[in-house]
C-alpha cells in the first residue's frame, strides 16, 4: 500500500499553528480552554507543592541521622593523604628565578598560608602541648565540649617560615621551600603512639641526582603526636595543621625533577596502587635558571 | 467408467469448494445465472496479460516451434541449452531485501543514529583532549565503544529476532521437491520440476501438480483443479482438443502449480502434455509477480513505534541542546559541554527498549502460533489487534469445510439432524418406519467407503473415499446405525447406476437382507424435482400412499424451505421389484436399463450443508462485541452464504437485508429506504456495476455484509474499498488469486491447510486451522501486545527522568555527578530488561475484547498522558526519591548537601587531594573519585528500588493492581528478582571492578528509596481509583495513557 502523505501548503501549517496556538471558536490556549489551563497549573502546583515537601521531609528525617561534629562514615579516609604548599596546578612548582611574577603568585599563597601559624597568633588561641603523646581530649560528660588545639608556630619552620626573609621562601634564590601537610582526618590517631617524619626523594635515579640536598623543618621532617587527634572543624576550630617544609638547596637548574614524599608512620600506608596520594605526595620540582 | 469426482477425504475435510458448487447441477430450480459469471470475470482480467496460441497450434506446429519431439522429446543436451536460457522452472520468489541492508538498517534504525552521534562525539572529544594533552584519560573512548557496541548489539538482537520469525515462515514453506516425469533423448526420465523446459514432453498422472504450462498432447478423462488459479471450484475437464480461443478457457492448456485430479485414460493412466511455458513465464509467475508489485506498507505498529522515537528522540535532542547551550553559557569548557550532550543522549534514550519490544512482540507471536496464527513479520501481531474489518472467507474458514446433513424431510415433516463437528447426538425421531426405509435408501445407494484400516479413528475423523456428498451420508448412516459396511454385505448389490449430470440421479439394485423376501430392492438417490418425477408414491408413516396434489405440494414446500436454507437437498426413493417378474437370477443390465425407473415410492428428502464451525458464532459474537466488522467473501451462492452468514451471526438474528425488508413490506425492492437495512448481501455481479463511491456507501451504511459469487479479484476491489474507510482490514484467504488482496490488506491471513504457496507467501500471517475463531484469538492476542507495550514503554520512559535530572542538576548546582553514563546503561540494559519484558506477559484488564478497535490516527501507543505521566509525575518522584540515596551516602561520608552545592570543579580536579568536607577532614581525588562511584552506586541502587514499584504499578493502566492480582503474572516476580540480583552482583560481586564504577553499598542504602517507591505505588492506586470514579471527567483525561 502506498502511503497517501497529504502534502500540506506552507499557509496551511502556519494557520494550523495558529489556531493550535488561539483557537476562537473552542476558545483553546495551546489546545487547552482557560479552566483546563487553570485545572491543570493548579494541579501541578500541588503536586509539586507536595512532592518538594515530600523530598525535604526525606531529607530531613535523613540529615537527623548525619551528626553536626562528626561524619557517621569514614571508611574512605582510613589512610590520609599527603598535600603540598603551595598549591598548583597539576602539582607543578616552577620557579623562574629571573622572573619574579612566576613565583610571586606562590609567595603570596604562602603568606596567607602560613598567616595562622603566626607565633603570636599561636599563643594567643592555642595551648602549649606536651611533645610526643597525642593530646587526647574527652567529653567527660559533656556533650559537644569544645576542644583546644596545640601550638604549631611559624617560627618551627625555620629558614621557611618567611618571617624577616629576603629571599621570599627562597624562591627569588632558587632554593624554594615547599611545605607538606598531611589531610585531616578526625579522630585519626596517627603514627599509632610511635614518631613519625616525613621524607622526600627523587623518584628516580636522575630525580635523585637533580635533586640535590635539601634541609627539612623541623628536623628530620618529623611530625608530633600531640596534633593529633583531630575533632572536627566544629569542635577543634583553633585547630592548626602540623607541617612540614623542604628547603630544597641545590636543585639542578632547568630540568624537571619529580619528587615524591611520604609520610613514615606505623599505621598509615603509603603503597596504595589506585590512590596515588594515600601517605604520599608527589610534584614536579623546575627551576629555571639563565 | 467413473464420471464423477473421486477424491480422497482426509480426516474428514476436503473439496467441500466442489460440492458447493455441484449444488448448481443437483438442486436447480433456485437460481440461474451467476455461475457463467463468476468463472468468467475473473478470466477476463487475466486475458489482458496473455499472449498465448500453442492452444491453436498442431502437433506438429508445436513441434518445430520449440524443436522438440513428441515422441523422443528433447535431447539432454538441448534441454540443458534452454534451461541454461530461460532459467530454471520455478517462481522468482519475491524480491527480499538482502541481509546486509536488513542488518545495515537495524542498526541506524531508532535509537541508534542517536547513540552513533553520541558514540562519535565521544570519540572526538578523546581526539580534542589528546591533542591538548597526550597524557589525558581513556574515558571518552571506552564511552563511546560502550555506546557503539550497545547499537551493535540490540542491532544483532533484533535482527537475530526478525530473522528467527522469518525462518519459521521459511521452513513452513518449504516444501518437497517436486519430480516430473519427462522424456527426453527418448527415454522417461524422472528429473526436478524446475530442470523442466520448453519442448519438454511430460507426462502427468492423477493427483499431480502440473509442473509448468503445458499444452496437452493426449489426456482422457483428465480434470484438472483451477482454484488456486481463477476461483473456479469446480473440476475443470481436459483434452487435446482446442475448444476455445481463450487460452484460460481451452480444453488443451493446463497450467502450471494447478492440480491434475485425475486422468482415467489408457494408456497407464497418465496424460502426455508439451511444456510451453516455464517459471515466471507461467500463468500463475505472471499473477504472483503483480501481486508483488503491490506494495507493503508499514504496519501499524511500525508507525506506532516511529512515533514514539521521534517522541523520545525529539525530547533527547532538545534537552540536549538547550542543556549544551546552557552549558556553554554557563563558561563551561565546550568539551565538558559536549559530555553533557552525551550524557544527556545516553540517558534520555531508553536504549532496550527496541529489543524489549521485539521480545515482547515474538513472545505474542509465539504464544499466536500455539493457538494456530503464524505470524510472519513480528509487527504484524499487532496489526490483527487493530483490525477494524476482517473480511473472511466462507469455505473452510467459517465452516467445517464438510458437507453434512442438516436436515431431514420425512412423513411430512422436518427433523434436524445435529451439524456440530462430532455428530454426538442424533435426536431426531427414528421411530417411523420410514425412517427405516430412508435409512436403507442412504445407506445402500452409496459408493462411498472408509478406507481401510482405521478402526480406531472415531468416525467423523475417518477418511473416506468417495465425493464430498456421499462421504456425508456415509458418515451420517454410520452414525445412526453402526456398522454401513456390514449392512451392504447384507444387501449385496447387484447392479447401479452412478451419479451423472444428465440423470442427476444415483440408483442401485440390492438383494434384500430378509432371507424371506426374495425381491430386489433398487434404491435411488437424486436430485429431488428429478426423483420426484419417477414416483408415483409416497412413504408416510411406513405406509405407501398415492402421490397427489397435497403430498407433492408439501413436497414442494419443504424442498424450497430447506433450499432456502442454502442447503443442497438430495431426494430418494425406492421400489420393491416383483418377485415374479425379477427371480433371483435375473441378469441386470445398467446399459439397457432391463428394469423398472419410474413408479418408485417417495422415501423422503434430506438435505446437507457444510456447516459452520461451531467455534464460529462465539467468536463472531466476540468479534462483533469487539468493534470488529465481518465482512464476508465468497464464491457461494447468496442463499447459502447469507444462510451460512445468519447461522454463525455475521447477519445477526433480527437485522434485515433490503430484499427481506421489501419482502415483508411488499414493496419492490428500489421503493426501499436502503439505510433501514443492517445487513446486506451483494453478489458479485452488482458488485462489478458499483463505482467506488457507491461501494464505500454500502461499506458505511451497513454493518453485516456478505459478499456472495465474487471472484478472488474482487476481494481487491473490496479490500480497498475497507481501507478507503480508514479501517485496518484484515482478509483471509487460499487462492493464487488472492494474493494480491493478501498483499493490499493491513493484514492477510492465508489459511494452513487449504492456502496455496502464492497465498501464504503474500501473507502476513497463516492460520493453521483454517478456524475463524482463531482468527479472534489473534486479535484478543494483538490487542493485548498493544496494552502491555504500553505499559512496557510506561515503565520504560519513567526511568530516563530519573537518569536525566542528574546530569541537569550537575550542570546547573555543580553537584558531584550523580550518575555516571555507563551506570545509565547498565540500568537500560541490565536490570530493566526483563521486568519490561515480564510486562508482556500482564493478563488482559477484562474489558480487552469489549472496546472499540483503536483507532489508528487517535489511540497512540505513546500519547502525551502517557509521556506526561511517565516523565512529569513517576519519573520526577524517581529522581527526586533517587537524590535523596545520593544525598544520604554523601552526607553520611561526610558531604553534607550544602557543601556539595558547586563544589564540581574543585571535586573534579585531579591534583587536588586536600578537598575539605562538611567536617573539616581532607580527601584525596581517589577517595572523592570512589566516593562519587559510591554516589552512582546509590543512585542506581535508588532507580532500581523504585522501578520495582513502577513495574508494580504499571501492571494496570485503570484497575488497581489488587483487583489484576498482585501474583497473577509471576514473570513480573522473575523481573523483580532478576532487578535485585543483577543490582547485588554488580554492586558486591563487581565492586572491585573499578571499569565498572560500581562500588560495595551499605545495606541501609538499598532501603532509602523504599518510601519513595511506596508514594508511587500509593499514587498511582489514587490516580486510577479517580479514573476509576470519574470516567471521562478531566483527571481521566488527563492522566488515563
Amino acid at each position: 500500500m502506498v502511503i497517501q502523505k497529504e502534502k500540506k501548503s506552507c499557509g496551511q501549517v502556519v494557520e494550523e499553528w495558529k489556531e493550535f496556538v488561539w483557537n476562537p471558536r473552542t476558545h483553546q490556549f495551546m489546545g487547552r480552554t482557560g479552566t483546563s489551563w487553570a485545572f491543570i497549573l493548579l494541579f501541578y502546583l500541588v503536586f509539586y507543592g507536595f512532592l518538594t515537601a515530600m523530598f525535604t521531609l526525606t531529607m530531613w528525617v535523613m540529615l537527623q541521622t548525619v551528626s553536626d561534629h562528626t561524619p557517621k562514615y569514614q571508611d574512605r579516609l582510613a589512610t590520609p593523604g599527603l598535600m603540598i604548599r603551595p598549591k598548583t596546578e597539576n602539582l607543578d612548582v616552577i620557579v623562574n628565578v629571573s622572573d619574579t611574577e612566576s613565583w610571586d603568585q606562590h609567595v603570596q599563597k604562602l603568606n596567607k598560608f602560613l598567616e595562622p601559624y603566626n607565633d603570636s597568633i599561636q599563643a594567643q588561641k592555642n595551648d602549649v602541648c606536651l611533645p610526643g603523646r597525642y593530646y587526647e581530649q574527652p567529653d567527660n560528660g559533656v556533650l559537644n565540649y569544645p576542644k583546644r588545639a596545640c601550638q604549631f608556630n611559624r617560627t618551627q619552620l625555620g629558614d621557611c617560615s618567611g618571617i624577616g626573609d629576603p629571599t621570599h621562601y627562597g624562591y627569588s634564590t632558587g632554593q624554594p621551600c615547599v611545605f607538606i601537610k598531611m589531610n585531616r582526618v578526625i579522630n585519626f590517631y596517627a603514627g599509632a603512639n610511635q614518631s613519625m617524619n616525613v621524607t622526600c626523594v627523587g623518584k628516580r635515579d636522575e630525580d635523585a641526582e637533580n635533586l640535590g640536598n635539601f634541609v627539612m623543618f623541623p628536623a628530620n621532617g618529623s611530625i608530633d603526636l600531640m596534633y593529633f587527634p583531630y575533632y572536627g572543624k566544629k569542635f577543634h576550630v583553633n585547630y592548626t595543621q602540623p607541617l612540614v617544609a623542604v628547603k630544597f638547596l641545590n636543585v639542578t637548574p632547568n630540568v624537571e625533577v619529580n619528587v615524591e614524599c611520604r609520610i613514615n608512620a606505623a599505621n598509615i600506608a603509603t603503597d596504595d596502587e589506585r590512590d596515588k596520594f594515600a601517605g604520599r605526595v608527589a610534584f614536579k620540582l623546575r627551576i629555571n635558571k639563565t | 467408467r467413473k464420471t464423477e469426482i473421486y477424491s480422497v477425504e482426509l480426516s474428514g475435510s476436503g473439496d467441500i469448494e466442489k460440492t458447493d458448487k455441484g449444488h448448481d447441477k443437483k438442486y436447480g430450480g433456485l437460481k440461474k445465472n451467476c455461475l457463467e459469471r463468476k468463472t468468467h470475470q475473473p478470466k477476463e482480467e487475466l486475458k489482458k496479460e496473455l499472449d498465448l496460441d500453442d492452444h491453436k497450434l498442431s502437433n506438429e506446429e508445436l513441434e518445430t516451434k520449440y524443436g522438440t519431439n513428441i515422441i523422443t522429446g528433447l535431447s539432454s543436451t538441448r534441454a540443458a541449452e534452454l534451461l541454461a536460457r530461460d532459467g530454471p522452472n520455478t517462481l522468482t520468489p519475491p524480491k527480499e531485501t538482502p541481509k546486509i541492508i536488513k542488518f545495515l538498517k537495524q542498526m541506524v534504525g531508532g535509537f541508534s543514529i542517536l547513540l552513533w552521534i553520541g558514540a562519535v562525539l565521544c570519540w572526538i572529544a578523546y581526539g580534542i583532549q589528546y591533542s591538548d594533552d597526550k597524557s589525558s584519560s581513556l574515558d571518552s573512548v571506552y564511552l563511546g565503544s560502550v555506546l557503539a557496541l550497545v547499537v551493535i548489539l540490540t542491532g544483532v538482537f533484533a535482527y537475530y529476532q526478525e530473522a528467527k520469525s522469518t525462518n519459521i515462515m521459511a521452513s513452513f514453506r518449504q516444501m518437497i521437491p517436486q519430480q516430473a516425469l519427462v522424456v527426453r533423448d527418448s527415454e522417461k526420465k524422472t528429473v526436478p520440476a524446475d530442470q523442466l523446459v520448453v519442448g519438454d514432453i511430460v507426462e502427468i498422472k492423477g493427483g499431480d501438480q502440473i509442473p509448468a504450462d503445458i499444452r496437452l498432447l493426449s489426456a482422457q478423462g483428465c480434470k484438472v483443479d483451477n482454484s488456486s488459479l481463477t476461483g473456479e471450484s469446480e473440476p475443470q475437464p481436459r483434452s487435446s482438443e482446442f475448444t476455445h480461443d481463450n487460452p484460460l478457457e481451452t480444453k488443451n492448456i493446463s497450467f502450471f502449480s494447478t492440480t491434475c485430479l485425475e486422468v482415467s485414460a489408457p494408456p497407464a493412466g497418465t496424460a502426455t502434455g508439451m511444456v510451453i511455458n516455464t517459471g515466471d513465464r507461467t500463468v500463475i509467475g505472471q499473477i504472483a509477480s503483480l501481486a508483488s508489485g503491490v506494495q507493503n506498507s508499514k504496519t501499524p505498529i511500525g508507525i506506532e513505534i516511529e512515533h514514539f522515537v521521534h517522541i523520545v528522540a525529539g525530547v533527547a535532542v532538545s534537552i540536549g541542546v538547550l542543556f549544551f547551550i546552557i552549558a556553554v553559557s554557563m563558561k563551561y569548557h565546550v568539551l565538558d559541554s559536549i559530555i553533557f550532550l552525551i550524557g544527556i543522549i545516553v540517558a534520555n534514550v531508553p536504549e532496550g527498549l527496541l529489543a524489549t519490544v521485539t521480545v515482547a512482540l515474538s513472545l505474542t507471536a509465539k504464544r499466536m502460533a500455539k493457538k494456530n496464527c503464524l505470524v510472519k513479520g513480528l509487527e504484524a501481531v499487532e496489526t490483527l489487534g487493530s483490525t477494524s474489518i476482517i473480511c473472511s472467507d466462507k469455505t473452510g474458514t467459517l465452516t467445517q469445510n464438510r458437507m453434512t446433513v442438516a436436515h431431514l424431510w420425512f412423513d411430512s415433516q422436518v427433523f434436524v439432524a445435529d451439524t456440530s463437528e462430532d455428530h454426538s447426538n442424533q435426536v431426531f425421531d427414528q421411530s417411523s418406519a420410514t425412517w427405516a426405509s430412508l435409512s436403507k435408501i442412504i445407506t445402500l445407494c452409496n459408493r462411498a467407503e472408509f478406507r481401510p484400516g482405521q478402526e480406531s479413528v472415531p468416525i467423523m475423523k475417518k477418511a473416506v473415499v468417495g465425493d464430498a456428498s456421499e462421504t456425508a451420508l456415509l458418515k451420517f448412516s454410520e452414525v445412526i446405525l453402526g456398522n454401513v459396511m456390514e449392512i451392504r454385505k447384507r444387501n449385496r448389490k447387484v447392479a447401479e447406476i452412478p451419479f451423472n449430470s444428465t440423470n442427476k440421479f444415483q440408483l442401485s439394485i440390492h438383494e434384500t437382507d430378509d432371507p424371506s423376501d426374495k425381491r430386489f430392492l433398487v434404491v435411488m438417490k437424486g436430485a429431488p424435482e428429478r426423483v420426484l418425477e419417477k414416483c408415483s408414491t409416497i412413504m408416510v408413516n411406513g405406509q405407501e400412499q398415492p402421490l397427489d396434489r397435497s403430498t407433492a405440494k408439501a413436497f414442494h414446500t419443504a424442498y424450497m424451505e430447506l433450499g432456502g436454507l442454502g442447503e443442497r437437498v438430495l431426494g430418494f426413493c425406492h421400489l420393491y421389484l416383483p418377485a415374479d417378474e425379477f427371480p433371483a437370477t435375473y441378469s441386470f443390465d445398467v446399459d439397457t436399463m432391463n428394469f423398472p425407473t419410474s413408479n418408485f415410492c417417495f422415501v423422503g428428502l434430506l438435505s446437507m450443508i457444510d456447516p459452520p464451525r461451531s467455534t464460529v458464532p462465539d467468536a463472531v459474537t466476540k468479534c462483533r462485541s469487539a468493534g470488529i466488522k465481518i465482512i464476508m467473501v465468497t464464491g457461494d451462492h447468496p442463499i447459502t452464504a447469507k444462510a451460512i452468514a445468519k447461522s454463525v451471526g455475521i447477519i445477526s438474528a433480527n437485522s434485515e437485508t433490503v430484499e427481506d425488508i421489501a419482502k415483508r413490506l411488499n414493496v419492490a425492492v428500489a421503493q426501499v429506504n436502503k439505510r433501514d437495512a443492517k445487513a446486506a448481501v451483494v453478489t458479485g455481479m452488482e458488485l462489478k456495476d458499483m463505482s467506488p463511491a457507491q461501494l464505500d456507501e454500502l461499506l458505511a451504511n451497513h454493518s453485516e455484509i456478505v459478499f456472495a459469487r465474487t471472484s478472488p479479484q474482487q476481494k481487491l476491489i473490496i479490500v480497498e474499498g475497507c481501507q478507503r474507510q480508514d479501517a485496518i482490514v484484515a482478509v483471509t484467504g487460499d487462492g493464487v488469486n488472492d494474493s494480491p488482496a493478501l498483499k493490499k490488506a493491513d493484514i492477510g491471513i492465508a489459511m494452513g491447510i487449504t492456502g496455496s504457496d502464492a497465498a501464504k507467501s503474500a501473507a502476513d500471517m497463516v492460520l493453521l486451522d483454517d478456524n475463524f475463531a482463531s482468527i479472534v484469538t489473534g486479535v484478543e492476542e494483538g490487542r493485548l501486545i498493544f496494552d502491555n507495550l504500553k505499559k512496557t514503554i510506561a515503565y520504560t520512559l519513567t526511568k530516563n527522568i530519573a537518569e536525566l535530572c542528574p546530569f541537569l542538576i550537575y550542570i546547573i548546582a555543580g553537584l558531584p555527578l550523580p550518575i555516571g553514563t555507563i551506570t545509565i546503561l547498565f540500568i537500560d540494559l541490565g536490570t530493566d530488561i526483563i521486568p519490561s519484558i515480564a510486562l508482556a506477559y500482564e493478563k488482559a484488564e477484562s474489558d480487552i475484547m469489549n472496546r472499540k478497535p483503536r483507532h489508528k490516527k487517535k489511540d497512540r501507543l505513546v500519547n502525551k498522558p502517557l509521556a506526561v505521566y511517565s516523565y512529569l509525575h513517576i519519573g520526577l518522584m524517581q529522581a527526586l526519591g533517587a537524590f535523596v540515596v545520593y544525598f544520604t551516602v554523601y552526607a553520611q561520608e561526610g558531604f553534607r548537601p550544602s557543601t556539595l552545592l558547586n563544589l564540581r570543579v574543585e571535586w573534579e580536579k585531579g591534583y587536588v587531594n586536600d578537598l575539605e568536607d562538611s567536617y573539616g577532614q581532607e580527601w584525596t581525588s581517589y577517595q572523592r573519585k570512589y566516593l562519587e562511584w559510591t554516589g552512582y552506586t546509590a543512585f542506581f541502587v535508588g532507580i532500581m528500588i523504585q522501578q520495582i514499584a513502577d513495574l508494580i504499578i504499571r501492571k494496570t493502566r485503570r484497575n488497581s493492581i489488587f483487583q489484576q492480582g498482585l501474583f497473577r503474572n509471576k514473570i513480573i516476580w522473575v523481573g523483580i528478582a532478576s532487578q535485585v540480583i543483577i543490582a547485588l552482583i554488580l554492586s558486591y560481586g563487581l565492586g572491585s571492578i573499578v571499569a565498572l564504577n560500581f562500588t560495595m553499598l551499605r545495606p541501609q542504602y538499598w532501603f532509602v528509596a523504599v518510601p519513595h517507591a511506596v508514594l508511587i505505588w500509593v499514587y498511582d492506586e489514587v490516580r486510577k481509583l479517580a479514573i476509576r470514579l470519574y470516567p471521562g471527567s478531566w483527571w481521566d483525561k488527563n492522566m488515563y495513557y
